[in-house]
């Protein structure tokens, strides 16, 4: 009998455990939250939500807000679109490139946003013959008219691929490693598939959860990136963020909590269009 | 000229021969199996046939056509997996129909032979299912029916009943066949499991170390093997290691006995040869019995010994004899088993005409030390 006791009141110690341990998460998560939207409120005497007028009437705000958003979308689909193909690509035909794979998707975490911005620029801002020959002529086509790449948008978003691409390779390799790609693939192709319907309609709905987890990944650094922005001198939203809080710390504070809402809102809109496919999940894990 | 024919075909993995210079004929409407330990080339012909590994050297030829380059994608194949391979994401019928969507057919025609072939397969009611909602059985089910569905020249299987359990396995290998048969399908099968290859096959090709042993009907294989290594993988058996002492009566030493064999015209005096019985030929005598009626005859061979295991099998019983040569292992119907006791000493008698006498070279010795290990 006092065993029994015994136990139960280990396992009821333990339950309290856990939910001090949550509870514990929970605050630490969220007191910073709370605590950004009440100095954000307190803008004038008492409560009032005077920092959130300002906010949605500053131009700047719409503004810096729709580029940020571009950009991450644009960053998030090259990432995908290249990265995607590529490792199964490696996986089918190169499994010894592999290695390569890994350890280029670990040099951005090497290397720091003020050597990759110099370097980014000093390779299409200036012409060299050599980075011109290397590039197979591609550099100097894109530094003049009509691109113009240098200190745009578009090249600000060729750096986030790299920055980005730790986040988008480690998930979709997993995921390729998680199913069996090699035997699906021969399974497709002695039913008359070729490589690329094969990679949309086998591949891609069986990896779609690395996918996502990539996408949101790089969509949510692109959304809160500031120092390679900063370098390029793009006014992105991270930095019109920053401006604001050198003038207006209360008016910060609210913006902070509208980018996190608005970042949350995406990530959420993402889950619920992949949850949208019926037994998607179900099935992914069943094929592991 | 045959259907699907294979001429010298290799395959090297490096410095590794997977498939020494292979030819096979497979008419139309043929099941045939290859049958051999893991390593020894069955599957890497299979992937060849199928267009996933290109030869080293050597043609494969589909009705007189060359098709030994041409892509995976572009043969004719239909293909079965050990691991079922079905697309996780889609449905029995949408995996079914993959194949006759790239063919471009007509969505009627797609739905109304989807829905034969799930009858085909007995899976009527399964079309909506997701394959982790099928069992494994039902699951290769599918996977046969969607490669049948592109109507291909020759069916592949590669081991498609070793991650099934037994029952099941047995099930679906007489609906394989049965469908097989019925669609006339010519069919080329992979296995390790002798049982499965010679319940299945019209014929089967026993395959060790990248070659053919002996390529032959089941009852052939089994009776006559024509190779050491054929006798010994294929069904058990009792072996002795003899002394050829004379070919044309057929007699050869093992120790200090002679045995009886058939005459030997292919042997010479002195020759070692491996000597293989069938535990169904050999049957027991009581001692007793024995002592009253004399000898069993010319062309009978006996050894004494003891009964040292009894298993009841069913519909025979089988005995592990202690005898003068070692141990011999005796199939017995169960009806006449009665009376046969652990302990009790008998005599282990087979008749000459049940033994084959094999040359015994250095190589095919180490061949079947190899697969003996491979099996414990």
């Amino acid at each position: 009998m006092s065993a029994v006791q015994q136990k139960s009141r280990a396992r009821a110690f333990i339950v309290s455990l856990d939910a001090l341990f949550l509870l514990l998460v929970v605050i630490y998560l969220v007191v910073p939250l709370i605590a950004t939207l009440v100095f954000g409120l307190q803008g004038g005497k008492g409560l009032d939500v005077h920092s959130y007028q300002e906010i949605f009437t500053d131009k700047n705000f719409g503004q810096t807000l729709q580029l940020s958003l571009e950009l991450a979308l644009a960053t998030t689909l090259l990432a995908v679109i290249l990265v995607t193909p590529t490792v199964y690509w490696v996986q089918m035909r190169l499994p010894g490139v592999r290695i390569v794979l890994d350890i280029l998707s670990l040099i951005p975490f090497a290397v720091p946003p003020i050597i990759m911005s110099l370097g980014l620029l000093e390779v299409y801002g200036s012409s060299n013959l050599l980075i011109n020959v290397l590039s197979l002529g591609l550099v100097p086509i894109l530094s003049n008219n009509p691109f113009n790449i240098v200190n745009t948008p578009q090249l600000l978003v060729c750096a986030y691929v790299i920055v980005a691409l730790p986040y988008v390779y480690r998930p979709i390799d997993n995921s390729m490693r998680a199913i069996n790609t090699t035997v699906l693939t021969e399974a497709a192709y002695s039913l008359g598939s070729g490589w690329w319907r094969t990679f949309l309609r086998i591949i891609m709905p069986n990896i779609w959860p690395g996918i996502i987890s990539a996408a949101l990944l790089t969509f949510s650094t692109v959304m809160g990136e500031f120092t390679l922005a900063s370098l390029f001198g793009i006014f992105t939203f991270p930095i019109y963020l920053n401006e604001v809080g050198q003038s207006d710390a209360h008016k910060a504070a609210s913006l902070a909590v509208l980018s996190f809402l608005l970042t949350l809102l995406c990530v959420l809109g993402i889950i619920l269009l992949v949850r949208r496919r019926p037994g998607q999940q179900v099935e992914i894990a069943a094929a592991r | 000229m045959a259907y699907l024919a294979i001429e010298n075909l290799a395959k090297y993995f490096g410095s590794v021969t997977a498939v020494d210079h292979v030819s096979l004929e497979i008419e139309r409407g043929e099941f045939l199996t290859l049958l051999g330990p893991s390593g020894c080339g069955k599957t890497t012909i299979l992937r060849m046939i199928a267009g996933f590994e290109i030869p080293s050297e050597g043609r494969i030829l589909l009705e007189d056509e060359d098709i030994t380059n041409r892509p995976a994608n572009k043969r004719p194949m239909g293909m079965v997996f050990q691991s079922y391979a079905l697309f996780p994401h889609m449905t029995a019928e949408q995996n079914i129909a993959f194949g006759m969507e790239i063919k471009r057919l007509p969505k009627e025609q797609v739905k109304r032979r989807c829905a034969e072939l799930l009858e085909l397969v007995g899976l009527a009611d399964a079309g909506r299912r997701y394959p982790h909602q099928l069992s494994g059985g039902q699951q290769q089910r599918v996977a046969l029916a969607r490669a049948l569905a592109i109507e291909p020249k020759v069916l592949l299987l590669d081991e498609p009943l070793s991650a099934l359990d037994a029952k099941v396995r047995v099930n679906l290998r007489n609906e394989i066949r049965r469908i097989q048969q019925q669609l006339k399908m010519t069919a080329i099968y992979v296995t390790h499991d002798q049982e499965e290859a010679l319940a299945i096959s019209d014929r089967i090709a026993v395959m060790a170390r990248g070659h053919i042993e002996q390529l032959d009907r089941p009852e052939e294989i089994y009776s006559n093997p024509h190779t050491v290594f054929a006798a010994t993988f294929v069904g058990s058996s009792n072996q002795f290691h003899a002394i050829v002492e004379s070919p044309a009566e057929g007699i050869c030493r093992v120790g200090e006995m002679q045995l009886r064999v058939p005459p030997l015209r292919e042997r010479r005096k002195g020759d070692r040869v491996l000597l293989v019985i069938r535990p169904e030929e050999v049957t027991l005598r009581n001692v007793e019995e024995m002592g009253a009626n004399g000898s069993p005859g010319i062309d009978t061979n006996m050894l004494s010994g003891y009964i040292e295991l009894r298993t009841f099998l069913g519909p025979f019983t089988r005995f592990l004899v202690r005898s003068s040569l070692g141990m011999l292992t005796a199939d017995v119907h169960s009806q006449s088993a009665r009376g046969y006791e652990v302990g009790q000493q008998v005599y282990a008698v087979f008749p000459a005409s049940a033994s084959q006498a094999l040359l015994l070279d250095a190589a095919e010795a180490e061949l079947v030390q190899m697969v003996d290990a491979e099996r414990i």
